[in-house]
């Protein structure tokens, strides 16, 4: 079937693409040498995973991006949801609402992180994990707010029409009906959210207080020259998600059984 | 009459917590940047101060900053819509043609490089692209060429390839999740009354999922636009983008021309998106929607 | 009912698995979170240091608490003066940061904006070692104060790959048309301006007063020639950022490039025959000051600011930099903390190092100044050169 060999084509491509690095990252991760490559068999170690978990300052920051992250993405997906419910409850106001909601992904990091930093400044708000919350918020908002709606038009009008004429008023419905038929918009929102906020460098730069975020601590890294540690962490973080989803896998088919 | 007035407090109660925070983290500051914007700059304090002046606006135009933005617009249109069309047959195929847990572990493969560090993953890049890296040596090494491709890396290629590469599962998400519309009855349907898989896809699936199809483009033409790592690290010499231009300006602490480039590319970025909503009419996608 | 096919969340059962994992990863990550924040409360006495991350000395900040019961916590600023600026002057960074470090240039701004206080040199008695050239460097000062203190100096030229181009001695080697498309300089106007402004003062006779700070026409003279070799495509590329260059020099990706001299023992590290020119027209002058910011003063950790100013300058600070990064502190106190535990360093190597920078400043050096007189005009010139 010719088409199908077009799309698995397509597929393979994409994992190419999005994978290469990170791949290349991993095999670099075991090399001992300072310069990264690949290794060669004789060059295998484990000497940067080792060293990584005693570099303090890498993994305050990563807990710190992480924490920053959860914050975000609970606040942010809640904060969706509702924006969401609010647009189909506009009738003429949709598309001013839609706009206003979308608004912010479009401004650029940079202002938006020093004009809130200005704001917070002025009104004596000390800088902490949640001034970098209120920066990484305006950008995962939007995001979440259009992935949640996007699974909202998914629902078949009728079965909300059914669930009114068998009597269910809004709160019902929305629990009983909505919420679970968008469950995977939901779920997606939060991943979504998550990984935005865990990636973003712009808008934290200038809220940060003491403890830098992530993406921060590793900007500065590649300013001044740490050891391959780096790569080390981006391989344990690949490794540990692999390991994560083949035990998900694992549950589950047993699960089935 | 109750109807009406239950309708409203709902509206209220859901609309608030958006509200306030966009206002307040959001609009408020931005509000401020654009008073900002006016103001010159003093250099004496190296501030501004408040003499009000549209200098900073003529500026953009003075030194070539212009095409700094429409440089930018352009990378992303072609990334955004690279991942469109590379990413649309990679969603299709994922949500038609293999379904099930697989299709869970494939969306699951997207999402983990992204807990990666993104600066990594794009230096990774320069590491294959570049003269001695992975794609240059396999060519040299099965002779297909004399000399390293130079053009690999540091050019427009390969900020595009970087930008795709980054920002590509950002177009499938969306896709896969307004894909749930289409049912599969309607595929059936539509071979059984004749059409091939293209036509198919093209009458049937597109415009089902079509705000997957926008939010998808959204997504990723809003990431480009705000990104600076891919151009630093893969562009030519001294190349840039919209951020990298506004940091420098900071730099020299030329704050009004930093407020108003901002300004100007928030208004451009928001007059295309009312072209692209009238366009793709995202909202008519939900017309028959009430309950 | 399809819900088989259409993915295993729409189970219950799963989906109850899913949350409960979740669930539990994020109790676990909550949990350990707040144990890594386990700062300790009472009396210790800390001082913030946010400084470029080529002042790290990592690890060995524990020996300021063994030598003075302080607690050092360095945070990297990036580098970059114009968000360090801008978030001393109107963001939060002195609510949060009590000495600085950064390229000198900026103090002035810093000082008019009333965002940073002066040091007193009486309370920091190992001033008095500093090396003259480093006191005498004229933006320390503003208004008859005194507002860095010299933490690091050296003076820079050109990395090359002394296989592929034999031996550099001049500047016009990165504009060489033989070597097209193999060199590169720094993505800053900083650096790579004053650069090219000393090979066209001293090679090409321009008529160029002080490298240092261009006048609007020599700017215009300066800039114009790097923007016809950037249009030739003379440069490879523009680095930014030390992993980018060493980087590109391990990679071969350029062959000859102006940067930072740490550069070249990185790649020595990493096996690849890399020197640093000794170039006929002139060393670039660059250094690295501590400033101290207004809050320390205001939360009364001034004097405990000056004791950690005091140490910096006390010889282990400037053995450790020297080891770990090869940069020098300019004093000689390095030399007698080495020769004292000879232990720990390697009295060779340190003088060794400490000789070497007095050596080129003692040559032709023209002084980096991150704010020239024009410095926005140089900011909108190299915009022009970023779209060429």
């Amino acid at each position: 079937m010719n088409s199908r060999f077009f799309f698995y084509f397509c597929l393979i491509l994409c994992l190419s693409i999005v994978y290469l690095p990170p791949i290349y990252l991993l095999l670099i991760s075991f090399n001992e040498n300072i310069q990264p490559g690949i290794p060669s068999l004789g060059d295998l170690s484990l000497k940067w995973y080792f060293k990584m978990l005693s570099q303090k300052r890498l993994i305050t920051s990563l807990n710190q991006s992480i924490k920053v992250a959860s914050i975000t993405c609970i606040i942010s997906s809640v904060v969706a949801f509702f924006s969401a419910l609010a647009y189909l409850e506009y009738r003429n106001f949709r598309s001013k609402w839609f706009l206003f909601i979308i608004f912010s992904m479009f401004v650029p990091g940079v202002i938006q992180g020093l004009s809130l930093s200005v704001i917070f400044k002025i009104v004596e708000i000390k800088p902490s994990a949640m001034t970098i919350v209120g920066g990484h918020l305006l950008w995962t908002l939007p995001f979440a707010f259009t992935i949640i709606l996007t699974n909202l038009s998914n629902i078949n009008k009728n079965i909300i029409l059914a669930s009114r004429d068998l009597g269910a008023n809004y709160l019902i419905t929305l629990r009983k009906i909505v919420i679970p038929l968008i469950f995977p918009g939901i779920i997606s929102s939060f991943i979504f959210s998550f990984l935005l906020s865990f990636n973003e460098y712009n808008r934290a730069v200038y809220l940060v207080g003491r403890y830098n975020t992530f993406p921060i601590y590793m900007f500065g890294s590649m300013n001044a020259g740490t050891s391959p540690t780096v790569y080390a962490m981006g391989g344990s973080t690949l490794i540990l998600s692999f390991v994560a989803i083949f035990f998900i896998i694992y549950l589950t088919k047993k699960k089935n059984k | 009459m109750y109807q009406y007035l239950r309708n409203n407090y709902t509206l209220l109660l859901l609309s608030s917590p958006s509200i306030v925070i966009l206002f307040s983290l959001s609009i408020i500051p931005l509000i401020l940047i654009l008073v900002w914007s006016f103001w010159t700059w003093d250099p004496i304090t190296y501030w501004i101060k408040p003499i009000l002046t549209l200098n900073s606006y003529f500026d953009i135009f003075s030194t070539g900053r212009i095409e700094v933005l429409i440089r930018t617009l352009v990378l992303s249109f072609i990334a955004s819509t690279t991942c469109l069309i590379i990413g649309f047959p990679a969603a299709y195929c994922i949500h038609f043609i293999i379904k099930g847990r697989l299709s869970i572990i494939l969306l699951m493969l997207f999402t983990i490089p992204f807990l990666t560090s993104h600066l990594i993953r794009t230096f990774s890049w320069r590491l294959i692209l570049g003269r001695t890296g992975l794609i240059n040596n396999l060519l040299m090494s099965n002779n297909l060429v004399d000399e390293p491709i130079e053009w690999l890396l540091f050019s427009d290629f390969a900020v595009g390839v970087g930008l795709i590469a980054s920002y590509l599962p950002f177009v499938i998400f969306p896709l896969l999740l307004s894909f749930r519309k289409v049912d599969e009855n309607y595929l059936r349907a539509s071979s059984d009354l004749g059409a091939n898989l293209f036509r198919t896809i093209y009458s049937v699936v597109i415009p089902l999922s079509m705000p997957g199809l926008f939010a998808g483009y959204m997504f990723v033409f809003a990431m480009c636009m705000g990104s600076s790592t891919e151009v630093q690290l893969l562009g030519g010499a001294a190349a840039s983008m919209l951020t990298i231009m506004i940091n420098d300006v900071m730099r020299v602490v030329n704050f009004p021309l930093a407020f108003s480039i901002s300004t100007f590319s928030i208004i451009v970025l928001f007059i295309l998106l009312i072209i692209g909503n009238r366009f793709f009419k995202f909202d008519s996608l939900f017309k028959d929607f009430s309950w | 009912m399809k819900s088989e096919k259409k993915g295993f969340l729409y189970s219950n059962h799963n989906r109850r698995e899913l949350l409960k994992t979740s669930a539990a990863l994020g109790g676990l990550l909550g949990v350990s979170s707040l144990l890594g924040y386990n700062t300790a409360f009472g009396a210790t006495k800390e001082i913030n240091f946010w400084a470029s991350a080529t002042l790290d000395i990592e690890d060995s900040w524990s020996r300021l608490k063994d030598d003075l019961g302080i607690e050092g916590i360095f945070t990297d600023n990036g580098n970059d003066p114009g968000p360090i600026v801008t978030r001393m002057i109107v963001g939060n960074a002195n609510d949060i940061y009590d000495v600085l470090g950064l390229q000198g240039g900026s103090e002035k701004e810093l000082a008019v904006n009333n965002a940073i206080s002066p040091w007193d040199t009486s309370k920091i008695p190992n001033y008095d070692k500093v090396w003259q050239a480093a006191k005498d460097i004229p933006y320390l000062y503003h208004d008859g104060k005194q507002f860095g203190l010299p933490s690091v100096i050296n003076a820079d030229s050109m990395i090359y790959l002394e296989d592929k181009v034999g031996t550099i001695d001049s500047y016009g080697a990165i504009f060489d048309p033989k070597l097209k498309g193999k060199t590169g300089m720094e993505d800053a106007w900083i650096n790579s301006a004053i650069f090219t402004a000393i090979y066209l003062k001293e090679s090409e006779n321009w008529p160029i007063d002080q490298p240092g700070n261009l006048t609007e026409d020599e700017l215009g003279m300066v800039m114009e020639f790097l923007i016809k070799h950037k249009k030739d495509g003379q440069f490879r590329t523009f680095w930014n950022g030390w992993e980018q260059g060493v980087q590109l020099v391990a990679n071969e990706e350029v062959w000859v490039m102006t940067g930072w001299e740490p550069i070249v023992y990185a790649a020595r590290d990493r096996g690849i025959n890399a020197k640093y020119a000794v170039p006929k027209e002139g060393w670039e002058g660059w250094g690295n000051n501590t400033l101290l910011s207004r809050g320390a003063v205001e939360r009364g950790l001034g004097d405990l600011a000056h004791e950690f100013a005091n140490w910096l300058l006390d010889g282990f600070y400037g053995c450790s930099i020297g080891e770990m990064r090869g940069y020098a502190v300019p004093t000689d106190k390095n030399i007698e903390y080495a020769t004292s535990h000879s232990g720990e360093f390697d009295v060779e190597k340190v003088s060794n190092l400490l000789n070497h920078v007095k050596e080129k400043f003692g040559g032709k050096v023209y002084w980096q100044n991150t704010r020239p007189d024009n410095f926005q005009l140089y900011e909108e010139w190299w915009q022009k050169l970023r779209n060429a």
